[in-house]
């Protein structure tokens, strides 16, 4: 099961500002699931690029807030998720056809289950 | 789309109580033959408060400039978002503006420079307010 | 202890064309300068509140001139520190702020706006200050009452501060009259209609492209640059948190607030303050640093005919404000060494350039200015601060960068051609106070 997963940085990632829940050795647990992982933030993409590359992340993606549906045209996956800590992280997953999780909710990490096809809640 | 509705005040009242009837009306010195709008309590050019009136305007216009809102501070708009925000400049006198969503015109397709007429739109607490179509 | 703090009188500004060279130009000078840290957002504890960071800022600016705060006899500054998030209705102040300064009547105090008062309570070695008042607004006001003050002999070794605090939540986002269902007062004929600040800048920005036949990509070299040049300024807040350029595909791509206005058009809020010292060339020559002399100021107060102004109005008060600061220092446009003007909407900067005349800029060139070398290491420097955009939203490192480049202590912002005469301020190119620096009296 193919599944994608865009972060969020500030108030999302530890390495936001503000820092947030989610941390690296998340990611790296979800990379070696092999999902399709990397970011949506107002963060410029540019930036996003280096801060992944400084946390030795290869992230298959990054994008401004606003380009999940493009990030969506550009990978086939199963499940496409958006983690984000604000409204405007919600508005565009949701216009974009990703499911939304607050950040806080994915601290919980919920997309492990999902190789074994548990739904989300 | 559903807008703010506006509550009328000492100042506005006729303008709003004439948009209820259709008609689009400005404030007018008579001293000075000049229209002004916001309304003032004044004139800006003469000072005076005694020879304001309120003038019944064509409802004919030209679009001067606008910008996409994709952000909007407004609560009760964020859901119609994006959508158009265009500075239109009166016939009788184009120093004179308005906004409007110009309705019937698609997101950031919007016609430079074009003629546009009056129409009332009836927000949730009954007021109408000026919006403006394109025509032509 | 002042009793009643006013704000500057009306007559202070300079608002029209025709009053000839500044009777104080040259009498005033910029010496120390002081800066808090940067943060994106309050933490809550007290010691980076706007009110200790303001504190902190102004004992920098007298280290920094060599003055001992007994010495300082006035202080001028900007009450509201607020960058478009408020204090939660009901929510309570936190106690250990409470106990760590001395309150005023209101416990937001230091918090959420910044008096004179709380400021001169809670900086007791600010023993002699007899003169005091408000620039409302700006650092840019704040700058231009305190060089009137001291030009007026009001005040001879002056404080000039600005603080800004930002709090959890959105840029006016969803708050207080935006919430509502109904919309009352002047609102109801803009924001009403769902404007955003950058809104007027937007729609004047869309008419210039058309009328000059110009495009938004080329602003975009503008905004690369000035966040170069922003990471070169230690004190601001993208060098300390966010050292990261940015590149012409980031300002393409970026998400629209207003189009033709994007987030990087729009500045980041973030908590810091800054602090100057003005006083007299002559009680400047015992001080650390060299004066920068402070030319002429200018003010604006355009009566815009109707919602908001057009894109003419505009180009013509900027070009009269250029006027006027050109008229009172006594220079011309080829005088100036740099230029700093506002840029918080970025395409302000635009508007404010072509009205300076800034290296024979006129109106339509700007965009076209901006594809030729506008570095801090060409000929014409275009906000050598990097402003707002480069350091995030205080309306003030342009200040900061005009008397440090003339100081030739601007590190590795110095601008490659001798720094001279400078000319600063904002915000608005259709309403704000502006400043000309000058290296010599004039």
């Amino acid at each position: 099961m193919a599944i994608l997963i865009s972060f969020d940085i500030d108030g999302t990632m530890e390495f936001g500002d503000p820092p947030g829940g989610i941390t690296l050795e998340m990611v790296r647990r979800a990379q070696e699931l092999g999902f399709l992982i990397g970011s949506c933030s107002d963060r410029p993409p540019s930036a996003q690029q280096a801060l992944w590359e400084k946390h030795d992340i290869r992230a298959d993606f990054v994008a401004p807030k606003h380009g999940l549906d493009e990030v969506k045209s550009r990978f086939e996956a199963d499940d496409y998720l958006h983690i984000g800590d604000r409204d405007t992280d919600q508005q565009f997953a949701e216009r974009a056809g990703f499911r939304f999780y607050w950040a806080y909710d994915a601290i919980h990490e919920p997309w492990l289950t999902l190789g074994d096809a548990q739904d989300l809640p | 789309m559903p807008k703010q509705s506006p509550i009328p005040d000492e100042l506005d009242r006729p303008f709003w109580a004439a948009c209820n009837e259709g008609r689009l009306v400005i404030q007018h010195c008579t001293r000075c033959d000049r229209l002004q709008h916001p309304p003032e309590p004044t004139c800006a050019q003469c000072g005076s408060a005694d020879n304001l009136e309120w003038r019944q305007v064509s409802g004919r216009g030209r679009i001067y400039s606008y910008a996409v809102m994709y952000d909007t501070p407004v609560t009760v708009l964020q859901a119609d978002q994006p959508f158009n925000i265009v500075v239109i400049t009166l016939e009788e006198d184009p120093g004179i503006q308005m906004l409007s969503h110009l309705p019937g015109t698609t997101v950031d397709q919007v016609p430079w420079g074009a003629s546009v007429q009056v129409e009332f739109e009836t927000t949730p607490n009954g007021q109408k307010v000026p919006e403006w179509r394109v025509v032509g | 202890m002042p009793t009643k703090v006013p704000n500057a009188p009306e007559s202070w500004y300079r608002t029209r064309e025709g009053l000839g060279i500044w009777p104080h130009r040259g009498k005033v000078a910029a010496v120390g300068v002081g800066l808090s840290p940067t943060a994106r957002r309050w933490d809550g504890r007290p010691e980076t509140s706007v009110g200790a960071w303001s504190i902190l800022a102004l004992r920098k600016a007298m280290e920094d001139a060599g003055v001992s705060p007994d010495q300082v006899d006035g202080l001028v500054m900007a009450q509201d520190t607020a960058t478009g998030s408020p204090w939660p209705p009901g929510k309570p102040v936190p106690e250990d702020f409470l106990t760590t300064f001395q309150p005023t009547d209101d416990p937001l105090d230091g918090l959420t706006r910044l008096s004179a008062e709380w400021i001169l309570q809670n900086t007791p070695e600010l023993t002699n200050v007899k003169f005091t008042m408000y620039g409302p607004g700006c650092m840019s006001n704040a700058i231009v009452v305190a060089a009137q003050a001291v030009g007026e002999g009001l005040t001879d070794t002056c404080l000039v501060l600005k603080g800004w605090h930002n709090l959890e939540g959105r840029y006016y986002v969803g708050q207080g009259a935006a919430a509502e269902d109904t919309i009352a007062g002047r609102a109801k004929w803009t924001t009403g209609w769902g404007t955003v600040a950058c809104y007027p800048t937007a729609m004047h920005f869309e008419a210039y492209c058309r009328k000059y036949g110009v495009t938004r990509d080329m602003h975009a070299p503008f905004v690369v640059n000035s966040r170069k040049n922003g990471l070169l300024f230690p004190e601001g807040f993208y060098a300390q948190h966010r050292p990261e350029p940015l590149t012409v595909e980031d300002y393409l791509s970026a998400r629209w607030i207003a189009k033709p206005a994007s987030l990087l058009d729009n500045d980041l809020p973030i908590c810091v303050s800054a602090a100057y010292l003005f006083t007299t060339p002559e009680r400047a020559r015992d001080m650390k640093q060299k004066p920068v002399y402070i030319l002429n100021h200018a003010s604006d107060r355009i009566k815009i005919r109707s919602v908001m102004p057009t894109l003419e109005e505009t180009e013509e008060c900027a070009a009269s404000n250029a006027r006027k600061l050109y008229e009172g220092a006594g220079i011309t446009a080829n005088d100036l060494s740099f230029e700093g003007m506002y840029d918080g909407f970025g395409q302000f900067h635009v508007f404010h350039l072509e009205g300076l005349g800034f290296r024979g800029v006129k109106r339509g060139d700007a965009l076209h200015f901006f594809q030729t070398d506008i570095s801090i290491e060409g000929w014409n420097p275009v906000s050598p601060s990097g402003g707002n955009i480069g350091s995030g939203r205080t309306r003030f490192w342009h200040h900061t960068d005009a008397i440090q480049q003339i100081q030739g202590r601007a590190g590795k912002r110095q601008i490659w051609r001798k720094a001279e005469v400078g000319v600063t301020g904002g915000p608005f190119p259709y309403g704000g106070n502006f400043t000309v620096w000058g290296a010599t009296p004039g």
